[in-house]
């Protein structure tokens, strides 16, 4: 029970319920998980629990993905909390204003399965 | 131009001609002085031998010699020369002049024939006779007559002679004071005319060439003036109709350009809008596949993300054909299939499958009770109300209440819907059913590929109906009217 409870939870926040299954499969049965659909929702997550990592969309319904980032950013609570944004708006315009936001990492849709997990594990170790 | 030479010319030619009037009024001045003369000479000797007629009678009357009558038919004849030469004289001056003279020989020849002669005869017969006073006083009367007119013709020719030299002299003086005059006013005329062509030929040209080095500056808004009524107003008009020209045509380029590089900017916004909303479900597809092909996954799992794989890949198909269509529709590549339905119904399950799941909007609906029966295109029109219906969601991310009605105007079914979003800001109005024109939705991350309203504009314009929309306090409301089945008939 006790290596159950040291598995890494990641929050995943994406109004596409195919996406957020794919990020579960592909990362896999080594972390937990929490959905947000939209900012709100995460927000209240947020409240509740402290995630190791956020797996983040950029289009989201009302408040931006990074918008959310940037706020995040600047609370004390969650300002360590390592972000991985996910997008499919991936020019190098969209990765650099990602990034400024505040965003450890950035991986474009379409990805790379493998891409994705070793993004996430080199941050929940880092 | 014309009319200041024109002046210099009269000014110059009516002096010189003062001076020769002048010239020949001092001329016949002097032939009358000199006629004047001739005539006081021949005056003088008709004077004289009038005076020798009288001798002559005198010393017959005295003394009837054969001397004395020889002197009286000498004196008696002697006379008609010079009377003659008066009567020319005269005649040269005036018609007065020689009817004096021509009255004065008449006169004369009188004295001798019906006083002379007789007093002679009564000489021969009873020289004592004619010594008496009665016939000495009228010979003497008679004479004086002779002299006083003699002398009247020789005054008259005088009076004449200095009348002329004084009219002349005035003459002359006038002639004068018009050469100083005219010696005066030629070099200003000249300087007036020098100034005149300044005027009239140098400025204006000066200011064709401002105007022409302005315009080739590029500045189009400059104008020669075209009041005036010569060449240079002409070559104005030209001017300025050249001028405006390139003015028009180059806002027109410079609108063209505008209007290139919005459609190109639109069409990178498409792109871009639509990569993003294919990457979406192509994500999935990939993402999943990727999983299935590398990773050894219990049956259950395969089972799921090949039914996702399915789900998204449709979505996917969907999206593309959604987006052709749309494309055939803009271009007006499309037929109606019209059907008689009620727009009633339609507009109710449009808002039912848009706003069915809606938890951020409240509907609200204002339908008639009685049908809206149109003839239209079902799909179509479905897809015009879905269009609108999906923008008034969109562009109220907040929530808030979408009211959607229909209600019969005029022969027409009008359907609006209308929202409490964030409204359309006064410079995007005008382009709102252009197609690709967001505005500024790409730069809020609201979802679209721009061809929603041109696409409903299309369809309802192909029904003889229009779109429209009119701006709320808060909002926006769109509205569509479409012709009534009854009035669709009665066109036809």
């Amino acid at each position: 029970m006790a290596a159950r409870t040291l598995r890494p939870l990641i929050l995943i926040c994406d109004d596409e319920l195919p996406l957020r299954e794919l990020v579960k499969a592909v990362l896999g049965d080594g972390y937990r998980y929490v959905e947000a659909e939209d900012v709100d929702q995460a927000e209240e997550v947020l409240k509740e629990s402290k995630p190791e990592a956020i797996v983040l969309d950029v289009m989201l319904p009302g408040k931006s993905g990074l918008e959310f980032l940037s706020e995040l950013r600047a609370k004390r609570r969650s300002k360590g909390i390592p972000v991985v944004v996910v997008s499919a708006w991936q020019s190098a315009d969209d990765q650099r204003t990602a990034l400024r936001a505040g965003a450890d990492a950035f991986v474009g849709k379409p990805f790379d399965p493998k891409d994705l997990a070793s993004v996430v594990e080199a941050l929940i170790a880092a | 131009m014309i009319l200041v030479s024109a002046l210099g010319a009269a000014a110059i030619g009516a002096t010189l001609a003062l001076f020769f009037v002048a010239n020949a009024r001092l001329r016949s001045a002097n032939s009358a002085s000199a006629r004047s003369a001739t005539v006081s000479a021949a005056a003088f000797d008709v004077r004289a031998s009038v005076v020798a007629i009288d001798v002559a009678l005198q010393q017959v009357v005295e003394e009837y010699s054969a001397t004395n009558l020889a002197q009286w038919r000498h004196a008696s004849r002697s006379w008609e020369q010079p009377a003659a030469a008066l009567e020319r004289a005269a005649a040269a001056s005036n018609d007065q002049q020689e009817r004096r003279a021509h009255a004065l020989r008449d006169e004369i020849r009188s004295y001798i024939d019906d006083y002379g002669e007789p007093v002679v005869g009564i000489a021969k017969v009873s020289p004592s006779a004619v010594r008496t006073s009665d016939a000495n006083t009228e010979g003497t009367l008679r004479l004086d007559q002779i002299v006083t007119d003699t002398d009247a013709v020789a005054r008259n020719a005088a009076v004449i002679a200095a009348d002329r030299s004084a009219a002349a002299s005035r003459l002359a003086d006038q002639a004068t004071i018009a050469g100083i005059v005219a010696l005066v006013l030629t070099p200003v005329l000249l300087i007036l005319l020098g100034l005149w062509l300044a005027r009239v030929v140098a400025d204006p040209l000066r200011e064709t060439v401002a105007a022409a080095s302005a315009v080739a500056a590029g500045s189009f808004d400059v104008r020669l003036n075209e009041r005036r009524r010569d060449e240079f107003g002409e070559l104005a008009q030209v001017f300025n109709a050249m001028t405006e020209s390139l003015a028009v045509s180059r806002s027109e380029l410079i609108e063209r350009a505008d209007s290139l590089e919005r459609s190109e900017r639109h069409k990178s916004e498409l792109i871009s809008m639509v990569s993003h909303e294919v990457r979406t479900p192509l994500a999935s597809v990939l993402g999943f596949t990727r999983l299935l092909l590398e990773r050894n996954l219990p049956e259950s799992d395969r089972q799921r993300y090949l039914e996702i794989i399915d789900a998204e890949a449709t979505r996917l198909a969907a999206l593309v054909s959604d987006f052709l269509d749309a494309r055939l529709i803009e271009e007006g590549r499309f037929s109606l299939r019209r059907e008689p339905f009620d727009l009633r119904s339609l507009v109710l399950e449009q808002a039912e499958v848009t706003l069915g799941h809606d938890e951020s909007h409240d509907l609200e609906l204002e339908l008639p009770e009685r049908p809206l029966q149109i003839d239209g295109d079902r799909a179509r029109l479905a897809q015009v109300v879905g269009n609108v219906l999906s923008n008034a969601v969109k562009y109220s991310p907040e929530g808030g209440t979408i009211t959607v009605g229909a209600a019969e105007d005029h022969g027409h079914a009008r359907v609006w819907i209308a929202d409490e979003g964030t409204g359309i800001p006064p410079e995007h109005r005008g382009q709102l059913f252009q197609p690709f024109y967001r505005g500024d939705a790409a730069a809020a991350g609201i979802p679209g590929t721009g061809l929603g309203l041109a696409v409903s504009r299309r369809i309802v314009e192909a029904h003889d109906g229009r779109i429209g929309f009119d701006p709320l306090d808060r909002g926006t409301r769109f509205w569509f009217d479409l012709p009534l089945e009854a009035a669709a008939a009665g066109r036809l």
